[in-house]
């Protein structure tokens, strides 16, 4: 079972920044991140992994982790996983609640504080195998953006992915096949800036496991023939980027939308894409390998 | 005589009748053999399987030596392929999500005769041996154009996930995947059959005959989920399974796998108003598929009577189709 983690973790020092707290603090006065995941840390007495799932605003990083969340607390895949305090059932909750219905979730808001954050443990369902704690924050596509452009506007999520032991970058798959470069330079600009404030520096390339994933790839089905190849020929200075300064990059192909339909207002003035039905595909891998290699 | 009324005995184990299907690793594809198709006409019909159309154009043949025995074991693999749905009535919701008191349309539904299976990929692979994709009078004209992306991994004609025209082996009775709308109908004319319209296919899933009780089924075997009875995603297969698994799911005539597997193309336009007024659109035509596929995550997406649709063009790995024939009136 558990193991006892020599570090000694405060009931009063956030996780993601290292701010000392007052005792009775809900959130952290620096960054905002949530008191709870550290109490649930002191709780486990071991520093919990993070692992951060990173994409542009749209991209479907908050409908891709609530799947994700619900998969394995369903003990799909090889893993089992136990979710630590109540605060981390929201996300998949809401995520979940929302799909059933036919309805996307609502846009994860900028402000900190509004985020999801949940707090799992994951472990392979195989006999003896150890617990890992895994914090996944649902961080706004927007603030990640503004982060990116001005760095240390959003000091949490500097923190955050300085801290991740693995990240999943999810790029538009449906975008790049029609020909837009935007998935590709959003990539470019989080890889570089996730080269920026990595140590490896100079000719050393950057450990850290990322899971690059090719979101919406129901609109593009060659993406799951080898996603890879597709990285190449629709994304490719992201492609370049990864080969040159990433040691440890691998490439999914994903999809939860079986089909999409779009609700035409009377006035047609607003269109509102609807989930017709749900079929899950390649949602479970990337996780796994990210997990593997932490 | 057809024995359309009859119960088939499904073969299932006798130890162990609640057994999931293993979850078996995707093997390597090993292509089917190619079919050497008899030359005469009407034992190429037998050989096949276009019974329908054989049956409907018997008197073409009324002087061929084989004719009456020929047409005579066509009407008994018509009988052991399709069963009779009696004539009921299917409740249509006509608003996206399906809550208490929303407009519905309802559709009377006469007796006919739908498919025990859905089309195996082994049966496909006869309708593409017989250059049915060439053969322009089974295809609507404004298709046409689009006949040259209906290829396979290999650029060869056929479904998508096939290689070189042909299927992998091991999936020989999985049902066939990767067609689209048109495809589906196209082998369906061919075969002298047709696709079931979505009131047909719903009567036949939630078995609403007109009674004094006048109640539906959630699913073909009754009302509760049984994740033994069906393949969807909480079954945990994850892939497709051969048509003629999960025989404790069988609708009350002996249907298989309504619910689960694959979707099943329809012959209906799907169209659904988004419960404000608007209509619920897509980038191109959709019609309308039922049923739920072995990725369906929400069991409430896989019921008899769950509406949604998809882009007829669209080829997925989950989509597939059953086919469905008028019951022939006797004569006064």
């Amino acid at each position: 079972m558990a193991t006892k983690h020599a570090e000694v973790i405060s009931a009063t020092t956030c996780l993601i920044c290292g701010t000392n707290n007052p005792p009775d603090g809900l959130l952290c006065e620096e960054c905002d991140a949530p008191m709870a995941i550290v109490q649930d840390a002191v709780a486990q007495e071991r520093r919990p992994k993070i692992v951060s799932v990173i994409g542009e605003s749209n991209v479907g990083k908050t409908v891709y982790l609530g799947f994700l969340l619900d998969m394995l607390s369903q003990r799909a895949g090889d893993f089992e996983a136990v979710p630590k305090g109540a605060y981390s059932i929201d996300l998949q909750q809401s995520v979940i609640s929302h799909m059933a219905r036919r309805q996307f979730p609502p846009k994860t808001p900028m402000e900190v504080d509004q985020w999801y954050w949940a707090y799992y443990l994951v472990r392979r369902r195989q006999p003896k195998a150890d617990w890992v704690d895994l914090v996944m924050p649902d961080m706004a596509g927007e603030s990640l953006a503004a982060e990116v452009a001005a760095p240390k506007t959003f000091r949490v999520i500097h923190n955050l992915l300085n801290k991740s032991v693995g990240m999943l970058l999810l790029l538009d798959a449906a975008l790049a096949a029609n020909g837009s470069t935007q998935p590709d330079f959003f990539g470019m600009k989080m890889l570089s800036y996730i080269d920026g404030i990595s140590t490896a520096k100079g000719r050393n390339r950057i450990e850290t496991p990322i899971a690059v994933l090719l979101c919406k790839a129901d609109h593009c089905p060659e993406c799951f023939d080898d996603p890879m190849e597709f990285v190449k020929a629709n994304i490719n200075r992201t492609w370049n980027l990864c080969e040159s300064r990433f040691e440890n990059v691998a490439f999914f192909a994903t999809s939860v939308v079986g089909s999409l339909g779009y609700a035409v207002s009377q006035d047609q003035e607003y269109v509102t894409p609807i989930p017709l039905h749900t079929a899950l595909r390649g949602v479970i891998e990337p996780f796994e390998w990210i997990v593997d290699q932490t | 005589m057809l024995h359309l009324f009859a119960r088939k005995a499904h073969t299932k184990p006798e130890q162990s009748p609640r057994r999931r299907l293993p979850v078996t690793a995707q093997t390597a594809f090993d292509p089917a053999e190619p079919t050497q198709l008899y030359s005469d006409p009407l034992q190429r019909c037998l050989q096949l399987e276009r019974y329908g159309h054989l049956l409907a154009n018997r008197r073409k043949w009324k002087d061929h030596p084989d004719c009456h025995n020929v047409c005579s074991t066509a009407r008994e693999r018509i009988d052991e392929m399709f069963a009779i749905v009696p004539e009921g009535f299917a409740s249509l919701p006509q608003v996206i999500n399906d809550e208490p008191g929303c407009e519905e349309i309802t559709i009377e539904t006469g007796s006919f005769l739908l498919a025990r299976h859905q089309v195996t990929n082994a049966r496909f692979q006869k309708f593409v041996d017989a250059g049915g994709y060439k053969l322009l009078e089974l295809w609507p004209k404004e298709i046409w154009p689009h006949l040259i992306d209906f290829v396979d991994a290999t650029n060869h004609q056929g479904p998508r996930y096939w290689r070189g025209g042909r299927h992998c082996k091991t999936l020989a009775d999985h049902p066939v995947v990767g067609i689209c709308f048109y495809e589906a109908a196209a082998y369906a004319r061919w075969a002298g059959f047709r696709l079931p319209t979505e009131a047909e296919w719903q009567m036949a899933a939630t078995w609403r005959i007109r009674s004094a009780a006048n109640v539906l089924r959630r699913y073909p075997w009754g009302d509760s989920l049984d994740t033994y009875r069906c393949n969807i995603w909480s079954s945990g297969m994850r892939r497709t399974a051969p048509v003629h698994e999960f025989p404790d799911g069988a609708a009350p005539n002996q249907i298989l796998q309504l619910v689960g597997n694959v979707w099943e193309w329809t012959a209906c336009q799907f169209e659904v108003s988004d419960g404000e007024g608007g209509s619920v659109l897509s980038d191109m035509r959709m019609s309308a598929i039922r049923g739920g596929a072995f990725d369906t995550y929400f069991p409430l997406q896989a019921t008899g009577f769950f509406r949604t649709g998809l882009v007829s063009l669209a080829r997925e790995q989950n989509v597939g189709f059953r086919c469905a024939l008028d019951v022939r009136k006797p004569k006064p």
